[in-house]
């Protein structure tokens, strides 16, 4: 399904639905749905304050090793802490509410039970507490990306598929066909719940020790970022565009090949991740070319996306559109380091370094969260009733965010790869990699400079929209050009 | 755009090849490993590696609540990366070297030096001949260095690990474990510095660290019972 929209797509509370004689459908949906992704929503942007403190903490060590140097405050806390909060609390809550939004408009009903999507809810945020606390205590398990204790992560998916449940039962399978952007959710969502899940049992196996321990904990770290954000991110970016410009999506087709490939070959790529450890080789070399080939499908993503939307005069000035067009041009980018650090000549310099990082921060502070605050833009004014306020606040928000990513990400791939230089040359003492690093650790902390700034306005927004506090409904609030268009 | 009734199943499926491909064939390889070298009579003529226990086990566990994954990994590559020429381990780590332990703090990032044979008296993060480097590493060099690492190396951006030590007023004789700190570090005078249990733990951990042990698939000579 791509419903073609009149461009002025007018806001659809229960009032203006009855006064203009609509069918009450999408105003019953928007609310049973209001609560839930209200709450969802607003517990995911109280996450991304605490973990873009915590992430300013870990730049701010790398500088000063003694600074805040308490124990549940040192660098191998809060990183972890940071990481997991930043994934599992902002991206997949707030991820999760918009999904579900897009999945209950586009199947046109809900369904009773909406207590167990609040369960849902609360006991994911209870996952997620519980996981910053332990992680800050110390009690985490010794896994890149699984960081958070096996109880935080059963409270995580306990609540995941409370909510993930109810979004089923109202899901509409028996039609005949169903629009790409639900496909998408759908099939992350499903990604989620199968790896979160199997991962964590094996890992909880007496028969999984050592080095299969670190397969398993890759390839369910790897799934949360690249099978559940991911393309939760393009089901959102493929609901928003014709959306927003009023046009259809340029190909059907080429949005089902390319759908099928991304989750065939992006179920293969991870483990890259363990490239030159105690795995077998062949394991990493199909990590390595999966990796190359999944440029392929995203590209055809991207494209089709890039298509649908070419010349509309809305891309410039309005927000969701100017916030997907940043996510997907960066998802472009992170795929294309992604597939260039996967070579073996390159993995050999990069591994073990910075570089991985700014990857994956391309990915979630670039795409999933880029992609996620241009959704909540288009929600919300349907959801409050009213129309955000500032068009300057949401361009603060672009501005700081684009550029704070863009700047932090940068210095993070620049620092892999001067560190990784180094490295590989074995007459370089090791200080002398330690000080290669130093420049781009400044410019590292500089960049969350502009990331408050951005998240700031953003926060404030959200929360005048939250008490009502808006522009009158109606006409939805553009960016001013800001940025050249 | 799809016939709903293909997505489950076709996601479900992608999720199967994906499980099965890099988690279960893996572990048709490496599951059945085990730290037993069998001479040709059947009988257990070697172990190795030997299980992780006692004190090191704790300290193993002080390791991963402090963090150190988080800057230190425990793998060495092979020739075609430096780890070895940088001293940290005569020969690439495999499989089998970590076969014993549940929960190994592999760590991903190298922030700091890896630390898979740090325990080892050949291990070394500085060119041989390095008037610099620590004459040795030993439990008294690993505490001192835990408690103010710029005091042992100058240009190190480890952070203090002071928590894990106790400054306490000397009563009578001073206590055997004291650091004996000098410069900045030192406490006042009348006071010491003792390490903590969990201090201790985390040394002996440490000095445990050794994956040289001669092994096949990891290139690096033969074990005596697979010569046989």
């Amino acid at each position: 399904m791509t419903v073609a929209i009149s461009q002025k797509d007018q806001v659809l509370t229960p009032s203006v639905a009855a006064q203009k004689g609509y069918p009450d459908v999408r105003a019953d949906i928007d609310n049973v749905t209001r609560p839930v992704v209200f709450g969802l929503f607003t517990t995911a942007i109280m996450w991304l304050v605490v973990a873009s403190v915590l992430n300013c903490i870990t730049a701010l060590k790398l500088q000063f090793p003694s600074f805040l140097n308490f124990s549940f405050l040192s660098y191998g806390r809060v990183a972890p802490a940071a990481e997991g909060v930043f994934l599992l609390g902002w991206c997949s809550l707030a991820g999760m509410g918009v999904g579900l939004w897009i999945v209950m408009r586009q199947s046109s009903r809900t369904s009773p039970g909406v207590g167990m999507a609040y369960l849902g809810v609360g006991l994911w945020n209870l996952g997620v507490l519980v996981g910053l606390v332990a992680t800050l205590m110390g009690q985490v398990r010794p896994f890149a990306g699984l960081e958070f204790p096996f109880a935080s992560a059963v409270l995580i998916f306990a609540g995941f598929s409370f909510v993930a449940f109810w979004l089923f039962l109202s899901f509409d399978g028996g039609a005949e066909n169903t629009p790409i952007a639900s496909m998408f959710v759908l099939g992350a969502i499903c990604w989620f719940v199968w790896s979160f899940l199997t991962g964590n049992l094996l890992l909880s196996s007496n028969r999984f020790t050592g080095a299969m321990e670190h397969i398993v904990s890759a390839w369910t770290s790897h799934g949360l970022v690249w099978l559940w954000l991911v393309p939760l991110a393009f089901g959102v970016a493929y609901y928003l565009v014709p959306k927003v410009t009023g046009r259809p999506i340029f190909s059907g087709p080429v949005a089902r090949v390319s759908f099928w490939l991304f989750f065939i070959l992006g179920g293969l790529t991870s483990m890259v991740q363990l490239s030159g450890g105690p795995v077998p080789l062949w394991l990493t070399s199909v990590g390595s070319g999966a990796s190359i080939l999944l440029l392929v499908p995203i590209g055809a993503i991207i494209y089709n996306l890039y298509a649908s939307a070419k010349g509309s005069d809305r891309v410039g000035v309005s927000p969701s559109a100017s916030f997907v067009r940043f996510g997907l041009i960066v998802a472009l980018v992170a795929a294309a380091f992604a597939a260039l650090g996967s070579l073996r000549s390159v993995d050999h310099i990069v591994h073990s370094t910075l570089f991985h990082v700014g990857v994956q921060s391309l990915v979630l502070q670039g795409f999933v969260s880029m992609v996620i605050f241009g959704a909540i833009y288009y929600i919300m004014p349907r959801l409050s009733g009213c129309e955000w306020i500032s068009s300057s606040l949401i361009s603060l928000h672009f501005l700081g965010a684009s550029y704070g990513v863009a700047m932090g990400c940068v210095m993070l791939l620049l620092s892999g790869v001067f560190s990784g230089i180094d490295l590989a040359d074995a007459d370089s003492l090791f200080s002398q990699v330690l000080q290669s690093s130093a420049f781009f650790y400044w410019g590292r902390t500089m960049s969350f400079g502009l990331l408050f700034v951005g998240y700031a306005a953003f926060v404030l927004h959200f929360v005048l929209m939250v008490l009502r506090i808006g522009q009158p409904e109606g006409e939805a609030t553009l960016m001013r050009g800001a940025h050249g268009h | 755009m799809s016939r709903s009734g293909l997505l489950f199943p076709g996601i479900f499926a992608s999720f199967a090849l994906s499980l099965g491909a890099t988690v279960l064939l893996p572990f048709s390889q490496l599951g059945g490993l085990s730290p037993d070298f069998k001479s040709e009579d059947g009988l257990v003529s070697e172990i190795y590696p030997i299980p992780v226990q006692g004190l090191p086990q704790i300290g193993k566990q002080v390791y991963v609540a402090q963090g150190c994954q988080a800057c230190h990994t425990q793998f060495i590559r092979g020739v075609e990366a430096s780890d070895i020429e940088r001293g940290w381990g005569e020969r690439r780590t495999v499989a089998r070297d970590y076969v014993s332990e549940k929960g190994s703090p592999l760590g991903s990032l190298r922030i700091g030096p890896d630390l898979s044979n740090v325990g080892s008296v050949k291990w070394r993060n500085e060119p041989l001949g390095d008037p610099s480097a620590p004459a040795k590493r030993d439990a008294s060099w690993h505490l001192r260095h835990l408690y103010n690492p710029k005091e042992r190396l100058q240009d190190s951006n480890m952070p203090s690990y002071r928590h894990l030590f106790e400054t306490r007023k000397q009563v009578g004789a001073p206590s055997s474990d004291a650091l004996s700190l000098s410069g900045e570090a030192a406490p006042e005078p009348g006071y010491e510095v003792v390490p903590t249990a969990s201090a201790k733990a985390l040394v002996a951990y440490l000095g445990s660290l050794d994956r040289s042990h001669p092994l096949k698939e990891a290139g690096a000579g033969s074990v005596a019972s697979q010569k046989k």
